[in-house]
């Protein structure tokens, strides 16, 4: 099983270094519009954070690591999980899943290892890293070999509750195929435009059930609790647990969606967006 | 005989909602109707190793919803499908790495990378030994003549060009099966006939068992020894195509040259048209032979010369999908209902 993962890892980078790295210009052009892509989309809330030294009770440190571990966790979804696995409603929608039942692996090794693009997306990880390792010089708690593996830790899971999210919804696909086909790419927007904000203080209805579960869970509740550690522990657990909770639920929509899709088949091919 | 194909009683039924002829705009939300498409029924068929199949039919016949269920893709709703000693849907990750499949209307290549990256991206991916590898790709690479746009992007070949590389691709990994679906869609005549030759090579040489959908029945005829013309989900014949055209209706085509104008007359057969003394005829050879057309020609008048000819197959296939067209409008296989 490793191997299969590994090796699907492997012919997966080789395909995206074979596309980047065709030549000079397609290289510095994708690098710099990658850059810059990531960096556009936290620089708002850069410059508010900095005309104001902080927002509400997130000081300036604070909001630059929410924001570094806001653009990783980002672009670790992209790196894995692009070619629209991430957005598996598209897959699903255009009937293109056909392409990864005729090959001989599980099903779940082929979605886990065909979505991986190391060299188109790495630039991606710099503006991120920038900004927390900026952070956590300024703020004053210890920074071990533990926090880092907590860290690490609350990175994947919220890499978890994205993708548990997705798939969740995005299994609507196997049933409404055109209707949903766009599931995904909504709640991508959705995460994208609403990861970068702190979202203490909101009521439950608003802050609770609509914000942070699950978008707090992608970067606001798992960076507050990193910058609390020595307050409260336990709390660093909770992303990793929802995490599990999303992904279990993604699956089980998932599962429930491919026996329909085994009895159904597509019944719509559109090639565009996958192979491509 | 090695059966390496075994369908059993299968039937598969797909229900699609429709727009409500009766109601109004809203009555869809409500009371959607659910037409019933019976894509296969009762479907039994074997192929032996080895074998060229054409699997023909028109348009909604149950050609793809075949070879989907052979491709680990679709389960049947009833009865068994077996190839190569396997469930294609349960023993999906190991039955599809002996099979190889081509859809005329997808390819499996990747759209902008050199064609050379598929293939090492296939070769990882179906953990093909090196050996394999090399000797096949020499093959596929000789016999399709890949060389020379193997570096191109995909998204630069022609269609030809891609099916011809698609076709390679799936035969890769040495697959004992190979489905085409539609494989010379949109190919021109060099086209064709350069992937016609290649999958009679592969079937003669390596024993590949093909099975082949196509809309055109000329490069079936050429191909396959084996027809199997399935109409409203329903296997009509299973048999070679000397056998069809006598099932269904030996057409020939006759042309008398006579030294008068006036064209012969006959009961058996139906003059197409008549022009400066040559006549053309049409004729069923199931019912009259040539020579008692001939011998009637030459007593109402002098033979000069006579040319006869098989009809064309699409001819045959037209005139047998016709017939089934309106056995359909007796029988209808698609019903409507309405969801309670």
């Amino acid at each position: 099983m490793l191997k299969s993962i590994l090796r699907g890892w492997k012919s997966q980078g080789y395909l995206d270094g074979i596309q980047l790295l065709r030549n000079r210009s397609t290289f510095f052009m994708y690098a710099f519009s990658e850059l810059i892509l990531a960096t556009a989309s936290v620089s708002g809330m850069v410059l508010l954070a900095s005309k104001f030294g902080g927002i509400g009770v997130w000081s300036r440190t604070d909001i630059f690591f929410l924001l570094g571990y806001a653009l990783t966790v980002d672009s670790l979804l992209e790196m894995f999980f692009g070619y629209n696995i991430r957005n598996i409603s598209r897959r699903i929608g255009r009937g293109q899943l056909d392409h990864l039942l005729v090959q001989p692996r599980p099903l779940w090794i082929a979605l886990f290892t065909e979505g991986f693009s190391p060299f188109s997306v790495f630039l991606r990880l710099i503006p991120g890293g920038v900004l927390i390792g900026w952070a956590i010089t300024q703020k004053p708690i210890e920074i071990s070999p533990m926090w880092w593996g907590w860290f690490a830790l609350n990175i994947v899971a919220s890499v978890g509750v994205v993708l548990g999210y997705s798939f969740a919804w995005g299994s609507l696909a196997f049933w409404s195929p055109r209707g949903a086909e766009e599931i995904c790419s909504s709640i991508s927007r959705m995460f994208g435009q609403l990861q970068i904000f702190p979202l203490n203080g909101l009521g439950i209805i608003t802050g609770g059930l609509l914000t942070i579960l699950p978008i707090g869970f992608m970067a606001w509740f798992p960076a507050r609790t990193l910058l609390t550690v020595p307050l409260y522990p336990q709390s660093l657990l909770i992303t990793p647990i929802v995490s599990l909770c999303f992904l279990g639920l993604g699956l089980v929509s998932f599962v429930r969606g491919l026996a329909h899709y085994g009895r159904t088949g597509s019944q719509r091919y559109l090639d565009h967006g996958h192979r491509r | 005989m090695d059966t390496v194909v075994s369908l059993h009683n299968v039937c598969k039924t797909f229900r699609q909602k429709q727009p409500s002829k009766s109601g109004g705009l809203f009555s869809n939300l409500i009371r959607p109707e659910i037409r019933e498409v019976h894509a296969l029924q009762n479907v039994s068929l074997e192929v032996n190793r080895g074998e060229i199949v054409a699997y023909a039919g028109p348009n909604g016949a149950g050609k793809s919803t075949t070879v989907k269920m052979l491709s680990g893709m679709l389960a049947p709703d009833s009865g068994t499908v077996r190839a190569l000693g396997l469930d294609p849907i349960h023993d999906r990750v190991k039955y599809v790495g002996k099979i190889g499949v081509v859809f005329g209307q997808r390819t499996e290549l990747w759209w902008d990378m050199p064609v050379s990256a598929s293939f090492e991206w296939k070769r990882a991916i179906w953990d093909v030994p090196q050996e394999r590898y090399t000797r096949m790709l020499k093959t596929v690479k000789e016999l399709l003549g890949l060389e020379p746009y193997f570096h191109s992007l995909v998204r630069e070949l022609s269609l030809g060009q891609r099916m011809s590389a698609d076709l390679g691709l799936a035969l890769l990994h040495e697959p004992e099966i190979l489905f085409l679906d539609e494989p010379t869609l949109g190919l021109d005549v060099l086209a064709k006939r350069s992937m016609l030759q290649f999958i009679k090579e592969i079937n003669r040489e390596r024993q590949v068992t093909v099975m082949i959908t196509s809309h055109n029945m000329v490069e079936l005829e050429q191909l396959a020894g084996r027809v199997v013309l399935i109409n409203a989900g329903q296997i009509a014949f299973d048999g070679d195509f000397t056998k069809l055209r006598q099932t269904f209706s030996d057409k020939r085509h006759l042309m008398i040259e006579t030294r008068t104008e006036v064209a012969p007359v006959f009961e058996e057969a139906q003059l197409l048209r008549s022009e400066a003394g040559r006549h053309n005829y049409v004729f069923d050879a199931a019912k009259v032979d040539l020579i008692t057309l001939i011998q009637s020609a030459s007593r109402q008048g002098e033979v000069l010369d006579v040319e006869t000819q098989r009809a064309p197959i699409d001819d045959v296939f037209a005139e047998i999908y016709t017939q089934m067209s309106q056995i359909e409008t007796v029988d209808p296989l698609i019903s409507t209902i309405s969801l309670k």
